[in-house]
């Protein structure tokens, strides 16, 4: 059987709370790394209120429809990262969350080795027909990365940021169970 | 200026959790309603469930939440719910969600006119700058209706939906402040 856990350049990991408040805290302060991630206004959060966070996720313990990573680079061990995925149970299908805090990782092909082993956990573990995702087209960075994954883009929401003084569209990829399957064959995105 | 809780066949209400409590218990039996309503499996609610999550959410009333009655103008039946969600406020972005529980008033112009009456609402009182739906694709009614009422189609999420023992489409739609100003001059 395939390795879930590792791809060619990362690997999935689970951290301590504090392990993990400690970097969160560090890429939060990152203005641009917020910005990319959603659409909520920009915060700054302690580390304490993190780690009592991140403590509460753990206490709540496993939950069918949600599945959170992070990650860390094979080489160095590097935390760099981390990805969420939730499924609806009823109609099996998954939204992944992705970031990489570490802004000197970005571009170097981590993030779409992340999300191809998002792919084979959502498709062959938690076998869900399909996996969606949102962006902002502001991010041509993340758009490339996850056509590489074979992501497809299915719409355009527009309008729907107002940042820096423009109006900038959401959009938002699917890719479905049989274009994942036939990607696995040979078949190209 | 204008009444703007009201249009030419419905107007706006309030929700008076007794009386809606009752009337969202029967709308539920109604399993085609609550399919063309929402992803959800289908439940069936008793008067006393839904009057006291009613009471619970009206009594919380939050900022981003505007939730009315859609009431018939000629003898002031109710008909159905109709509410708009701010949940981007920065962008000034709400979603709107509505259904007529009666099913005889459907495909009869009701739920145009309310959707007109929210858009005025939402455009002129909320001050939105975007109202955000969606509708599965087996539900051909509502996607006219909003296409009357002037949104545009944005997009399709491919196989979302599994019911009936197949996949569906889910389809969004948007209108922008400038279009629903261009549209009511
Ligand atoms: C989105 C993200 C996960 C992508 O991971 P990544 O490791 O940076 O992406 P990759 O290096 O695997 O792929 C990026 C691709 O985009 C290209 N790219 C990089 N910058 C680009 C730009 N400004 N415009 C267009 N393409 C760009 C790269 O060249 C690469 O394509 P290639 O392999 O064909 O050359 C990562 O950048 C990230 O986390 N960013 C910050 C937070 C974020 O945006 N999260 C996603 C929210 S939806
Ligand atoms: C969706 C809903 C609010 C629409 O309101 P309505 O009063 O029924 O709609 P209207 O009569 O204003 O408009 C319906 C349009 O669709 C057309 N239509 C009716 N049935 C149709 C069908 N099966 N296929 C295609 N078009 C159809 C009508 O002819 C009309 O268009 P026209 O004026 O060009 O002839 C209402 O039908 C409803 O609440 N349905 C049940 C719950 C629901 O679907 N909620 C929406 C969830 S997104």
């Amino acid at each position: 059987m395939k390795d879930l856990f590792h791809g060619e350049f990362v690997r999935l990991t689970a951290e301590d709370p504090d392990v993990r408040a400690k970097i969160e805290v560090h890429w939060q302060r990152d203005s641009e790394y917020r910005r990319l991630l959603d659409s909520e206004p920009a915060m700054v959060v302690s580390e304490k209120w993190l780690k009592d966070w991140f403590e509460k996720r753990n206490e709540e313990g496993f939950s069918p429809n949600r599945y959170v990573f992070s990650i860390r680079t094979l080489v160095e061990e590097k935390l760099i990262g981390f990805f969420s995925l939730w499924v609806d149970l009823i109609h099996s299908e998954a939204w992944v969350g992705i970031g990489i805090g570490e802004r000197e990782f970005w571009g170097k092909g981590y993030g779409t080795d992340m999300m191809k082993l998002c792919l084979r956990y959502a498709f062959t573990e938690l076998n869900v027909h399909r996996v969606s995702l949102g962006l902002h087209s502001y991010n041509p960075r993340a758009l490339k990365s996850y056509e590489k994954a074979g992501f497809q883009l299915e719409g355009c929401t527009r309008k729907d940021t107002l940042r820096e003084g423009k109006r900038t569209d959401g959009f938002w990829m699917g890719i479905l169970r049989e274009e994942w399957l036939a990607m696995q064959n040979g078949a190209k995105p | 200026m204008k009444n703007i809780l009201t249009g030419e066949l419905v107007r706006l209400s309030a929700l008076d959790a007794d009386e809606i409590g009752r009337t969202f218990a029967r709308w539920g039996r109604d399993s085609e309603f609550q399919r063309l309503l929402n992803s959800n499996v289908a439940r069936m609610a008793s008067a006393k469930n839904a009057q006291t999550w009613l009471e619970k959410e009206l009594d919380e009333q939050p900022v981003n939440l505007h939730w009315f009655g859609i009431r018939k103008l000629d003898d002031d039946m109710l008909l159905g719910d109709i509410d708009l969600y701010v949940y981007n406020w920065s962008a000034r972005d709400a979603f709107v969600g509505l259904g007529i529980g009666e099913r005889e008033f459907w495909g009869k112009g009701y739920g145009t006119d309310v959707m007109k009456v929210i858009l005025r609402y939402g455009f002129t009182e909320v001050n939105l700058k975007r109202v955000t739906l969606i509708v599965f694709e087996y539900n051909p009614r509502a996607i006219r209706s909003y296409e009357k009422a002037g949104f545009r189609h944005e997009g399709r999420m491919r196989g979302v939906l599994n019911k009936e023992g197949r996949r569906w489409d889910m389809l969004t739609m948007g209108i922008l402040r400038e279009e629903w100003m261009e549209q009511n001059k």
